[in-house]
Order: C-alpha cells, then structure tokens, then sequence
C-alpha cells in the first residue's frame, strides 16, 4: 500500500504545527466561515456578527504574521514562502512526478497561505472601508464617502468569491497532497503531527534543513501582540467615535415631528430631494387622497426645513439610495428604485401587518428612523401581530 | 355605546343677561374641563352667539349623531368620522396611513382639545375628507360638547 517512492513512517511520528498554528487554522476555518454565511446568506438580522466575525480573521490574521517571524520552525514565513522560481520547479517536478515531500508546506501550499492571508487582509480592509462608506460606521466612517464605500463593497464581494475559489483550491490540495504522501494532512492540522519522514530526493539535500534549528520566541510574540494591541485598539475605537460629516445628529424640528408625524411616522427630510418636497407641501390639500392642509406659516416654515435638510445634503445610505424619484410616482418615497430594492427581501404580508401598518411607517420597523440613521443595528420588525 | 347626552340634562346655572362663554364655562366646568379646554368650548360658543343671536347651547347628542353617522360629499372611505376614530372615542383608533389615533373622549385623553390651532386644523382637515365642506361652528362645538361630556 505504501507509495513507490515510499517515505519511512515514524511510530510516534513528529510535531510539525505547533499549538498557536494548529489553533489559528481552525479558528480561521470557524470564522471565515462565519463570515461567508453571514455575508451572502445572513442579510441585515447577522450585520454585527458578520463584522464581528470579520474582526476575529483580522485579529487572527496579525497575530499570525507575527508568529511567521517568531513562531516554531515549520510556523515561519522563511519555511515555506519560495521564490517564484522554486515554487515553478517544484510544480514542474510534480507534474512529472518525482517532487519531494516536505515536512512542513511545499513551495505551492506555501504560495496558497500566502495567498488566503493576503486575500483575508484585502477583505478585511474593504469590509472596513465599506462599512464605512455605506453604513457610516466602524473607524473609516469619517474618511469614507457613500460613492467610494460602494464601490469598494463591489470589490469586497468579487474578493469573496475569489476567497471561495481558493478555498475549494486550497482543500484539493491537501486531499492531492495527501493522497501523494499517504500522509493524512487534515489529521497533521488537528494533532499537529506528521509520521512519514521526508525522502530525500537524490542530490538535493533535504528540503527541510534551512529552518531546522529555528527556537520559537512565544515571549517576543505576545509582547508584540499586546503593543500592536494597546496601540490600534484604541485608535480603531478613536476613529470609529470621529464626528462624520453627511449624517444627521440633531433632533428632527419638533414642529415637523407633530405636523407630519400624527398621521405616519414622521420623514426624516433626507429620504427625499428637495423638489420632491416642495411637491408634496404644494399638494397637502390632496396629500395621498387625504387633507392635510397646514396654517400658511406652519406650511412655509416645513417647507423650508425639508428642502434645506433634503437628500442632497447627507451621505447617509438611506439619501443616497432614496433621492431619485420615480418619474411615475414621484412622491412617493416608497417607490423608489432604492427603495424598492433594499426591501425586495420583505415579504408584502409583513408591510401588511398590523403592527407594521405599511410601507409609509418607516420608523415602525427602523427604531432610528427618526433620526435619518436607518442603521441596520436598529432595524427590529414588530412582529407580536405577524404570525 | 352609551353616550349620555348630558350636556341637555345639565341644569344651566347662569342667568339670562350673562355673557354666553362665562355662562356656558360654568355649565362645562362642572365636567371637569380644563381652562384649555374651556377656552376652546367657549370660543366656539361666542362665535355661535355672534352668527345668531338665538343661540343657546351646543348638544352633546347631536355631537354624537353627527359623530357616528354616516355624511355623504366627502370621501367614499372616510364618509365617518368613526372611520378613524372608531365608534367608540374612549378607544384608540387609526389613521389612513395606519398610526393609533389616541381616544378622543377627553375623559379617556385629557390631552383632547388643548390646543385651539389643532383643533380648528383637523376640523378643516377631517370635515373635508368626511364632508367635502366644511364643518360649521354648530357641528363642531356639538362635537366638543359630545367628545368632552363623555
Ligand atoms: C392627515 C394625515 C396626514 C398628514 C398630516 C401627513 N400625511 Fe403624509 N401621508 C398620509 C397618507 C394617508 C399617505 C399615504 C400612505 C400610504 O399610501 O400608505 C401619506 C404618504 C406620505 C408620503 C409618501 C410615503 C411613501 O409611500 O413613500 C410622504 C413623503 C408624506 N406622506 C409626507 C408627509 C409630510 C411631509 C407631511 C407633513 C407636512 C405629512 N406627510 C403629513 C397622510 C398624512
Ligand atoms: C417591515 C418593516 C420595514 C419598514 C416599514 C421599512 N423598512 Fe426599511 N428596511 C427593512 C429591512 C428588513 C431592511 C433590511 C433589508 C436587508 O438588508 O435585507 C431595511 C433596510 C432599509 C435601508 C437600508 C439600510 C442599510 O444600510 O442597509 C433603508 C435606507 C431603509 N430601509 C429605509 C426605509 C424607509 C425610508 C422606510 C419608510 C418609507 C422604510 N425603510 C420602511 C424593513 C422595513
Ligand atoms: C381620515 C381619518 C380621520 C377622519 C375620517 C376623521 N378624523 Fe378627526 N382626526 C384624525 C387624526 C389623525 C387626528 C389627530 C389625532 C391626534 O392629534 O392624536 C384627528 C383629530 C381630530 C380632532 C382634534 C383633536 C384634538 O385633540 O385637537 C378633532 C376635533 C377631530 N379629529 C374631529 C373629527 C370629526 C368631527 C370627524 C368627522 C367629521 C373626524 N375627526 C374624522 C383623523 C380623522
């Protein structure tokens, strides 16, 4: 059973991934994973946990790159990152067949660690500079505009994808390679150990040798971390406290709450543009079938603070994606292409609930409605009446 | 729905020669209307007084017949006031737009009828979507003397 270029087994067999590795590996499967779910299937109900989630790769992730400099042997960069050179060889030598075995990576598993973590780190960073454009949240909210953060949650979605690719890559490698050297390398990833000796190939001398005698500096490595920590922690929280230009802070006009709240739960004024509401204060006399005339003074004095707070002064999501009107209703907030698009995941029945009371009650649904934020974190369906 | 017409059974305790509003203030104050509340009522009452000398006091029933029925030349959905106030006005009914609409009894909303602007505000609104006209200064302190009797 054993393959012709047989490798010797060792019975109690030798520790190659080092606790912290073996550890970083599945805490990242778990994450990445979560992260994944969370991010194609999850919707807004897993918003948090999808960037906590992602901070969990992130914290993964650094601490990592600084055991790659301090960690066990076959942990280090310098024991499987090759240069394009050796890793084209290597693979031309797999191809013919005939390639060593490593005891750690090979030249290609090396290039694919490589390659996920970089990967990871872009994700993280898009999601980052995403959620800070578009959600106004996190510490890049004050340096991202709605347009950019956008664009980059294009690529942060591309970058998912890419993700799965090399992941499905990633584990067809370890099932090759495994088969190849009739060595379970899942198993060598949960135990951390490896039993078949590497081969020596003929001439070469044995792949292995150059970080044989490396020490591992697990002091050096949390005293890093916990600088890194101390120092970007409270930086990361510094910045996500940063004031944000284009998001309302403060308290919607109490004479607009009580005069265009008593029948619906009052419109922030940067769901619309201002054309759109000086339409629909030069129309209240049929407001949607209804009266809804306004002392002439009250009238001019919501007119103003509407069109002087409209859409076209904020960068919040909700602006940006609500200030086209709909050219066949053009009132209407809720005919919006962005409206319509953000709720499409919305069943009709739950618009139609009691609780909910339509589409118009924006504010039963969204708890900061109010405020003009319409954060996901806010969003909470009232749900007692629905079954 | 009870709706004791109590307003035609209160004893009237002023005597002819008063001016109408201090008289019919007297007559309300003993429902335990508050000043706002009584400011509002006794308007209404001196405008009345002013259109026609022979006025004497608003009716609580005929507040409650206009209240509950049914009126034609307004809106085809909204042809009662009861369509968002519910024929009950101690209970809370609801907007077109589907907000709660808090009672309108003042006995079970002491907030009702405070605010002169308001009031006058909803009569325009809500007489034109039930009546397509406005209400006249009869109907509505009629309707006051019912919502605030009750
Ligand atoms: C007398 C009751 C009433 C008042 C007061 C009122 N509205 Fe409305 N409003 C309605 C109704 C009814 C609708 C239609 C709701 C529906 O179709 O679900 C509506 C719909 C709207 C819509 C469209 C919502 C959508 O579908 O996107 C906007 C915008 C709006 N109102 C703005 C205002 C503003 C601004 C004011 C204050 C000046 C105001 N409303 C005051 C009754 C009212
Ligand atoms: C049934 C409750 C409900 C009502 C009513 C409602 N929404 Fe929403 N809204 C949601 C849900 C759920 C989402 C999340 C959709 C998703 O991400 O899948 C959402 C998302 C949004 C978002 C995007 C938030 C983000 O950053 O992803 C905006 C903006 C928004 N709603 C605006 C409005 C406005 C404006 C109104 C009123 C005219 C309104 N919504 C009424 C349930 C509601
Ligand atoms: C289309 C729905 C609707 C109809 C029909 C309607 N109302 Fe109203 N009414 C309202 C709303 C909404 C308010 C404001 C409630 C609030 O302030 O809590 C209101 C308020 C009032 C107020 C002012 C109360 C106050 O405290 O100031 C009066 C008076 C009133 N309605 C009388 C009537 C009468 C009389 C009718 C029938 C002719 C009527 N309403 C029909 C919706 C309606």
């Amino acid at each position: 059973m054993l393959p012709e270029r047989a490798t010797e087994t060792t019975a109690a067999g030798r520790i190659v991934w080092d606790r912290f590795v073996r550890l970083f590996h599945w805490l990242l499967v778990a994450s990445v994973a979560g992260a994944l779910l969370t991010g194609f299937f999850g919707g807004y109900a897993t918003y948090l946990l999808h960037i906590g989630f992602g901070c969990v790769v992130a914290a993964l992730i650094v601490l990592r790159v600084i055991w790659g400099f301090t960690g066990t042997t076959h942990a280090r960069f310098r024991d499987f990152v090759e240069t394009p050179w050796a890793i084209a060889r290597y693979a031309g030598r797999l191809l013919r067949g005939g390639a060593p075995t490593h005891i750690g990576h090979n030249p290609l598993g090396g290039l694919m660690i490589i390659g996920l973590l970089s990967v990871l780190v872009a994700m993280v960073g898009t999601g980052v500079a995403a959620l800070g454009g578009t959600a106004k949240d996190g510490p890049l909210a004050s340096a991202t505009s709605y347009a950019t953060g956008a664009a980059i949650a294009g690529v942060h979605r591309l970058l998912a994808f890419s993700l799965l690719a090399m992941i499905a890559l990633h584990v067809t490698g370890v099932l090759l390679e495994s088969w190849r050297t009739r060595e379970n390398l899942v198993r060598s990833m949960i135990t951390g150990r490896k039993w078949k000796r590497p081969e020596r190939a003929a001439g070469s001398a044995p792949e292995t040798t150059r970080a044989a005698t490396t020490v591992a500096r697990p002091t050096l490595a949390a005293a890093i971390s916990f600088g890194l920590a101390a120092l970007t922690i409270p930086a990361v929280v510094a910045a996500s406290r940063w004031p944000v230009l284009g998001v309302p802070v403060a308290p919607l006009d109490a004479v607009l709450v009580k005069e265009c709240g008593s029948c619906h739960s009052v419109h922030h004024p940067s769901l619309a543009p201002a054309s759109t509401w000086r339409s629909v204060m030069a129309g209240l006399a049929n407001h949607f079938g209804e009266t809804a005339t306004l002392s002439s003074d009250v009238e001019r004095r919501i007119t103003q603070l509407l069109a002087e707070n409209a859409a076209e002064s904020w960068d919040t999501a909700a602006a940006n994606l609500l200030r086209r009107p709909n050219p066949s209703e053009p009132l209407r907030i809720t005919a919006t292409e962005g409206w319509i698009g953000i709720h499409r995941g919305v069943p009709a029945a739950v618009f139609a609930s009691k609780s909910v009371a339509g589409k118009v009650n924006c504010g039963n649904c969204h708890g900061d409605a109010e405020a003009g934020i319409f954060s996901r974190r806010a969003i909470n369906i009232p749900m007692e009446k629905f079954p | 729905m009870t709706g004791r017409p109590m307003w035609t059974t209160r004893r009237t305790i002023c005597t002819g020669g008063n001016v109408v509003a201090a008289c019919l203030g007297a007559t309300l104050a003993l429902a335990a209307m508050s000043p706002a509340q009584k400011a509002i009522y006794d308007s209404y009452a001196t405008t009345a007084k002013t259109a026609d000398a022979a006025f004497t006091d608003f009716s609580a029933s005929r507040g409650q017949a206009f209240f509950l029925g049914q009126h034609a030349g307004g809106k085809p959905d909204t042809a009662s006031c009861t369509a968002c106030h519910t024929t009950d006005p101690k209970k809370s009914g609801r907007t077109r737009a589907g907000k709660e609409i808090l009672p309108m009894a003042a006995s079970a909303n002491p907030k009702r009828f405070t605010d002169a602007a308001d009031v006058e505000k909803w009569f325009r609104r809500n007489c034109n979507d039930v009546l397509g006209r406005d209400c006249t200064v009869i109907e509505k302190g009629d309707v006051l003397a019912y919502l605030l009797g009750l």
